[in-house]
């Protein structure tokens, strides 16, 4: 698999499928609340507030592996997860047999070190990449027994993290650059969008580099 | 002179009394401001579709009203943003517990908070229910029948439909009907789905949807940016907000908001004589002459279940134990499909086109009842959901994502059955402000299960139709209705067909709570009508 690197603004790890769109170079497009918020993502990352340094750094970790984070530059996902968790933000529901999101966020670092250290590493965070990644691949299959996860639905804990995890990322305009999203749309909103004269694209979105497909690719890689 | 068509609401200005270019709604320093100790005419528990609607039409009639509502007064120039994650305002987010076999994520996939209610982050899918669905009992042998038929409300879609107003084509199901506003041009995401559906011989039309196609009052047009789910800041799209409220308050309805409503408060003779509510942590009480619960699906039962009193020891309009019972869901299962040409599915308004063919029972099915389809097209945070529901994390989260731009996604909504054990109940953790929480209790049952199935199966179909080089399918839930169910006796419901709760005479629930049954419609349009209807029944008595 070859992702171009990117040329033009920020990605994760600089790689791209529209290289040289950037969706930041239209924030005079934008209304001014919309601007501040987006704005802020990238230049006010907020400090980590409710994990301690320990979990901080563990999380940390796991989120990386949760989104291929692998190389700088990194959308730093964990800043966003601690604020939300941090203010006291939740999505509106709580199944019944988890317990509180950052009582299940607490309990994950801890499970997650748990296993590294089961195979001698210090914690999480120093285990090497692919140590980490099949500790994640259990995570993500509901496969981790024993200690703290015994006090979790673990397939729940997963969907309840990841879901924090999603939003952190794909909020963050360099994944937008990654993924070709157009952004905030006000006020000036979209004429080309699929009409046969003007085509579903604007004269400054991003254009295609590459035109793999993902379902064939997570084949041909053995992904998951 | 009458400026616009005949079709614009003759007593209903809203649109008139918005600015042409600021957002917010321009008529606050002229609202009526209630004292405590003033008895309204009447209290309405909550801004939504129900409230909204009810209390604009009381006001015009001279009662004197005052909406409690939880959340803010939006402005949506200075409140909302043109983002995704930056919209979680406008949902409501405090706890609720939830179990049963099938759990229903709540928060921004069916729960609302602030004037407007979940109408202000609704895709704006506004269809009619269906004449059959007033009488599924009798026809199908599941769910219950409405104490009303559809002639009882048709009328009053009629009137909401002008209000909203509603763009779309000509609707052939159900009882057909034209929209006030044509349909809007279909981007090219809808397009493959039509052209899909099309060559497996399915129906599809535009619409219908509560987005402004053309001039109507000082509501602009829609621009096309994708973002219904996350508040119109456009003004383009339909909320109470902007389409009831603001012709409230010119006659004489107060707007209170951050008040949460915790009991509903009966005097000496079981009557009810106002309501307790907390406003910046004070505790106070609204009398009234009568009051509305316009909380929706959960809060309208947890509030009619924390009143309980002497008289009424397990809840107003419990005496049966119907209270909490019957909440629905509609099983909206989305199959998303992959085309080699680029589709940018985030442009132009998520609910484009749908269709109504396979709404009715069909017995060679297998099941009873039906289901739409409709387009959906998800932004990155939920395109993410769909594709990490389909177990994808890592590398392959990452390459489904960057290949966003390639898919687009059809969803079906399936009339799942009214259920007794699908319930909400008080839960023993309390809130801040000391009122139990609400859980949620929720599980679907045979019929559902077919019915889910088989329309997975029709999805399936038209992508095939459509050449779709791969697909992905994730099950999910959306909408709620129930709760506070509309029947023919105190022993099957809580409220008669004129929406009073049984044997209590000026107490009321006007919102989605009071449904049998559902339909395989989104239940905002049928809410609105209900509350319409329920006002042309009040009008000028007062309680």
């Amino acid at each position: 698999m070859k992702v171009p690197r990117q040329r033009n603004g920020t990605t994760p790890q600089m790689v791209g499928r529209y290289p040289d769109y950037d969706v930041l170079s239209q924030t005079t497009h934008w209304d001014e609340v919309t601007r501040r918020v987006v704005l802020d993502r990238v230049e006010n990352v907020p400090p980590i507030r409710f994990f301690t340094d320990a979990e901080a750094e563990t999380l940390s970790a796991f989120c990386d592996v949760a989104t291929a984070q692998d190389d700088e530059p990194r959308i730093p996902v964990l800043a966003y997860v601690d604020e939300k968790l941090y203010l006291g933000r939740r999505d509106g529901w709580h199944y019944h047999d988890v317990p509180d999101d950052d009582e299940v966020w607490r309990r994950v670092a801890r499970g997650l070190d748990d296993e590294a250290r089961a195979k001698s590493f210090g914690s999480f965070a120093a285990a090497p990449y692919e140590e980490q990644h099949g500790i994640v691949h259990r995570f993500s299959r509901a496969e981790l027994h024993g200690g703290v996860w015994d006090t979790l639905n673990v397939s729940r804990a997963f969907t309840v993290v990841m879901r924090y995890v999603v939003q952190a990322f794909y909020s963050h305009p360099w994944a937008w650059n990654e993924i070709g999203f157009g952004g905030p749309a006000y006020p000036r909103g979209y004429g080309a969008f699929g009409s046969p004269h003007l085509g579903e694209r604007e004269s400054w979105e991003g254009e295609e580099a590459i035109h793999d497909d993902p379902v064939l690719l997570t084949e041909q890689e053995g992904w998951e | 002179m009458r400026k616009g068509s005949l079709l614009m609401p003759a007593d209903n200005d809203s649109p008139f009394l918005l600015h042409p270019h600021r957002r917010g709604l321009q008529n606050l320093d002229r609202m009526a401001r209630y004292r405590d100790e003033d008895v309204v005419d009447l209290v309405v528990v909550g801004a939504g579709a129900g409230g909204g609607v009810l209390a604009q039409r009381l006001a015009r009639k001279g009662w004197r009203v005052a909406v409690l509502e939880k959340g803010p007064l939006w402005d949506p120039d200075r409140d909302w943003v043109s983002d995704e994650k930056g919209s979680g305002d406008l949902y409501w987010t405090e706890k609720r517990i939830v179990s049963g076999s099938d759990p229903i994520e709540m928060g921004k996939n069916n729960s609302g908070i602030g004037v407007g209610g979940g109408m202000t982050h609704f895709a704006g899918y506004v269809p009619r229910l269906h004449p059959s669905d007033f009488e599924v009992r009798t026809r199908d042998r599941v769910g219950a029948d409405w104490p009303i038929s559809y002639l009882d409300l048709k009328e009053s879609f009629e009137r909401i439909e002008r209000e909203l107003p509603v763009a779309g084509e000509y609707w052939p199901w159900g009882d057909p009907h034209g929209y006030p506003h044509g349909p809007h041009p279909v981007a090219g995401a809808a397009a493959v789905a039509w052209q899909g559906a099309r060559n497996y011989g399915i129906e599809m039309r535009v619409g219908p949807v509560a987005i402004t196609n053309g001039v109507f009052g000082n509501r602009p047009h829609c621009i096309y940016r994708g973002f219904c789910l996350e508040g119109c800041k456009v003004n383009a799209k339909a909320s109470p907000l902007i389409t009831h409220v603001p012709d409230a308050i010119e006659h004489g309805c107060e707007i209170r908001p951050g008040c949460m409503v915790t009991r509903v408060e009966l005097d000496d003779g079981g009557r009810a004589a106002g309501v307790v509510y907390v406003q910046d942590g004070v505790e106070r009480f609204q009398r009234a002459e009568a009051v509305a619960v316009c909380g929706y699906a959960i809060e309208t039962p947890r509030l009619l279940l924390n009143s309980a009193c002497a008289r009424h020891p397990h809840g107003l309009g419990n005496d049966a134990d119907v209270v909490g019972r019957y909440v629905m869901v509609q099983g909206a299962s989305q199959t998303a499909a992959r085309f080699p040409q680029m589709l940018r599915m985030y442009k132009a308004p998520p609910p484009e086109i749908s269709s109504e063919q396979f709404y009715e029972t069909d017995e060679a099915r297998g099941f009873a009842r039906g289901f739409s389809i409709q387009t959906i097209s998800p932004l990155p945070i939920g395109w993410a959901e769909h594709v990490l529901a389909e177990g994808h994390w890592g590398p392959s989260l990452r390459a489904y994502m960057r290949d966003y731009n390639h898919w687009t996604v059809l969803g079906m909504l399936g009339e799942l059955l009214p259920l007794p054990e699908n319930r909400v109940t008080l839960a023993d953790e309390q809130d801040a402000n000391g009122m139990p929480i609400a859980h949620f209790n929720y599980s679907l049952c045979e019929n559902d299960k077919a019915l889910i199935a088989y329309g997975k199966r029709i999805l399936a179909e038209i992508w095939d139709g459509a050449d779709a080089q791969d697909t992905l399918t994730i099950d999910r839930y959306a909408h709620l209705v129930g709760g506070a169910r509309m029947g023919f006796s105190p022993d099957d419901s809580v409220v008669d067909a004129t929406h009073r709760v049984w044997g209590i005479d000026n107490l009321f629930v006007v919102d989605g709570s009071v449904l049998p049954t559902q339909g395989a419609a989104n239940p905002a349009l049928a809410i609105m009508a209900l509350a319409d209807r329920c006002a042309g029944l009040l009008a000028d008595k007062r309680l």
